[in-house]
């Protein structure tokens, strides 16, 4: 274990170097070509680590600072998966753009510098045993995406940075709070010093840890995390951010910058329910949150003008479907992992797809956005399928995680929770349907650039959608035994 | 030294209320950087035995970055702005003050409920701590320019700070200068952006910001 173990310290300095050698590319095509083959070799990296961990069990560095278990593996699989997309499609987005002379080398500069920080700091998140340099990881991917949203300052950019900086700097202030509270509540216990804030050794004293003090702790870390998650009512900052980045920005937001903050409070629930006696306290909050958020999403899709911002908002909702999975534990806590990646998959793709129709188009509006699939078999047909995708029509994997889900709501006997649900599904449903049907079929008005797509930009869009599809009829058993792996680790039973 | 750490925390308290209670930014900067040097003073006093080389260099950057790096960064984003007074805030200056006293009121009380694990310094600690973190959420809720915001988010910052001295008392100076860092770039990069809406925009009025709805 000890010879691996350098391993976690490299996968984190690596990003960061790489952004400081990007600082000195002149030209802005080599700059996104230089990202594009550090994020994958970042991701190779990552790739490395997580797959020995599920073969050896978990690694451990820098005097058990650092810590990869199956559960932060699989998000780190996850992670690297959606940043190496969008880094290959920034190539054909951004290309564009360098045509137009809208992104100059500085810009790009900028871009990349950014975009490796905010993967360093991600990987950072991802790695730590220490509550705190969890915190100091997901706050600082917060401070590096605000100017990733507005790489072109147009008011609209402008008013969405300011929104998701104050919201979530106010919601990882109360993090911040809710971590000190957990720290706190190990006060009586026979950890010394830094050891309060470490996850392994927090998780060896759980009965004597001061139960008031934690509970404190976690509402806080629930409500810090989860507005940088988008739980509602947290999520305002998010449908802005998310519409007025550039189409790679959003797809790394949506697809993986959610589920991060997601993970800060999913890994604390252990933490919560051991402590409690598994009163399931901690379960029912998150429940609460999710099914918060899918009624809020529900109510604002419906009617939604904006084609980026209908995603976004599909964002809410299916991060209230994993945090609901997490809070009815069981088969739910399989469903919600297997539903983070088919979601970050089908979103990143989406979001890929509706940016370069709105750089054809010329508008995300919803309205102007008419026979896609006509004018653009690619990027059109790429977001019908992906949009089928994301509301779980029936052979892609989302279907049978939310199928899932369903199940493990009502085994549990909460059947007003699988009532809602299903409601709420239902009404997403509708909601989406609508508008991808009108953007399918309708005839189109005005003459529509034809895209030219290379081969790369189409296994771009098509290889993640038939995986999803794929992964609907045959989950392969090495994926299942690692997310069975991630599931046990916050559930403690073996399913 | 318990009266030190008490004289502390009523100059807090007293910040936190001409905060509320000031319509001139100037000033509000002014207050503000007071209290981070109040912030950077309080690990110096509570230690039981005299400070040791790690309190001194902590107590030495906070005072550094939030009593005078962050009040002169916020003053050139406000003379850039040529904003020099909140005309119109949600919630007025006197209705402020009277939230002031409730909350803190309400922070004693909530004090009392959670029974907290008795703390060596002062009593005061734990209600003043809420105080200033209910405080800081209430300026940012209440007030419309951005840089009466940034101030809003200081004091709440400034709270959870002494919050952490008073609950915490072997937080690692790694996640300490972590936590410092992120607060200064948070700081610094909403200075930016208050420098780049002015520019587009002409004004730092965070509610005529309203153009993404829906």
């Amino acid at each position: 274990m000890m010879k691996m173990a350098f391993l976690l310290p490299l996968t984190l300095f690596f990003p960061l170097l790489l952004g400081a050698a990007s600082l000195f590319l002149r030209s802005p095509k080599a700059s996104l070509i230089f990202c594009s083959i550090g994020t994958v070799l970042t991701a190779i990296l990552s790739g490395i680590s997580a797959c020995w961990v599920f073969r050896n069990g978990p690694l451990s560095a820098a005097g058990g600072w650092f810590y990869l278990d199956a559960f932060s593996a699989y998000h780190l699989l996850v992670m690297v998966v959606v940043y190496s997309l969008s880094a290959l499609y920034g190539i054909g987005y951004f290309g564009h753009e360098i045509k137009e002379h809208r992104f100059t080398g500085k810009t790009a500069r900028r871009y990349t510098g950014l975009w490796f920080g905010s993967l360093g700091a991600l990987v950072l998140a991802l790695i730590s045993n220490n509550l705190g340099l969890l915190w100091v990881g997901i706050e600082s991917t917060t401070l590096l995406t605000a100017f990733l949203i507005c790489i072109h300052p147009t008011p609209g950019a402008l008013e969405a940075m300011w929104k998701y900086l104050l919201m979530c700097s106010v919601g990882m202030a109360i993090a911040f709070t809710g971590t000190l509270l957990v720290a706190a509540s190990a006060g009586g216990t026979l950890l010394k010093g830094t050891d309060v804030l470490l996850l392994t050794e927090l998780r060896t004293v759980l009965p004597s840890l001061n139960p008031m003090l934690l509970k404190a702790g976690f509402l806080f870390l629930v409500v810090g995390y989860g507005t940088k998650a988008g739980l509602a009512p947290l999520h305002n900052w998010l449908p802005d951010a998310h519409s007025q980045a550039p189409a790679p920005v959003s797809a790394v937001f949506s697809g993986f910058l959610l589920s991060a903050a997601g993970y800060g409070i999913f890994r604390c629930l252990p933490l919560i329910e051991g402590a409690t006696g598994d009163s399931g306290w901690g379960r029912g909050i998150l429940i609460a949150f999710g099914l918060l958020s899918l009624l809020t999403a529900a109510v604002f899709l419906v009617g939604q003008k904006d084609i980026k911002r209908l995603l976004a908002y599909s964002s809410v909702e299916h991060m209230g479907i994993i945090t609901l999975g997490f809070g009815l534990g069981g088969i739910g806590v399989w469903a919600a992992l297997l539903h983070t990646l088919s979601h970050s998959l089908g979103k990143s793709v989406s979001f890929f797809c509706a940016g370069r129709l709105g750089q054809i188009y010329g508008s995300h509006e919803i309205k102007k956005l008419n026979g896609i699939i006509k004018s653009s078999p690619l990027w059109g047909g790429g977001l019908v399928t992906g949009l089928l995708a994301l509301i779980g029509v029936a052979p892609f994997v989302l279907f049978f995680t939310e199928f899932y889900l369903l199940k493990a709501a009502v085994d549990a006997h909460k059947y007003m929770v699988a009532g809602l649900f299903l409601f709420c599904l239902c009404v997403v449903f509708v909601g989406i349907s609508r508008p991808l049907i009108s953007m399918a079929w309708k005839p189109c008005e005005s003459e529509a650039l034809p895209a030219k797509g290379s081969l790369l930009t189409g296994a771009l869009v098509y290889l993640p959608l038939a995986l999803l599809f794929l992964l609907g009829f045959w989950l392969p058993s090495p994926l299942n035994n690692v997310i069975l792996q991630a599931a046990h680790l916050l559930t403690g039973v073996t399913p | 030294m318990i009266l030190f750490v008490d004289t502390l925390l009523v100059l807090m308290i007293l910040s936190a209320f001409l905060l509320l209670g000031s319509s001139r930014l100037g000033a509000c900067i002014r207050f503000v950087a007071f209290q981070g040097f109040l912030v950077g003073l309080f690990p110096l006093v509570v230690g039981t035995h005299g400070p040791s080389l790690r309190v001194v260099i902590i107590a030495l950057v906070i005072v550094a970055s939030k009593g005078i790096a962050f009040p002169v960064l916020l003053s050139r984003a406000l003379r850039e702005s040529q904003t020099n007074r909140e005309v119109q805030p949600f919630v007025g200056y006197g209705l402020s003050l009277l939230f002031g006293l409730v909350s803190l009121v309400i922070s004693f009380q909530l004090d009392k409920r959670l029974g907290l694990p008795p703390h060596y310094s002062s009593d005061l600690v734990v209600p003043v701590s809420f105080f200033m973190m209910m405080g800081g959420l209430f300026l940012i809720v209440a007030r419309k320019t951005a840089v009466n915001q940034v101030i809003g988010y200081l004091v709440l910052e400034n709270g959870i700070s002494v919050f952490g001295l008073a609950l915490v008392r072997d937080i690692p100076v790694l996640i300490e200068m972590g936590v410092l860092m992120d607060v200064f770039v948070a700081v610094l990069v909403m200075g930016i952006a208050i420098y780049r809406i002015n520019r587009e925009f002409d004004h730092i009025d965070s509610d005529r910001l309203n153009q993404l709805k829906g």
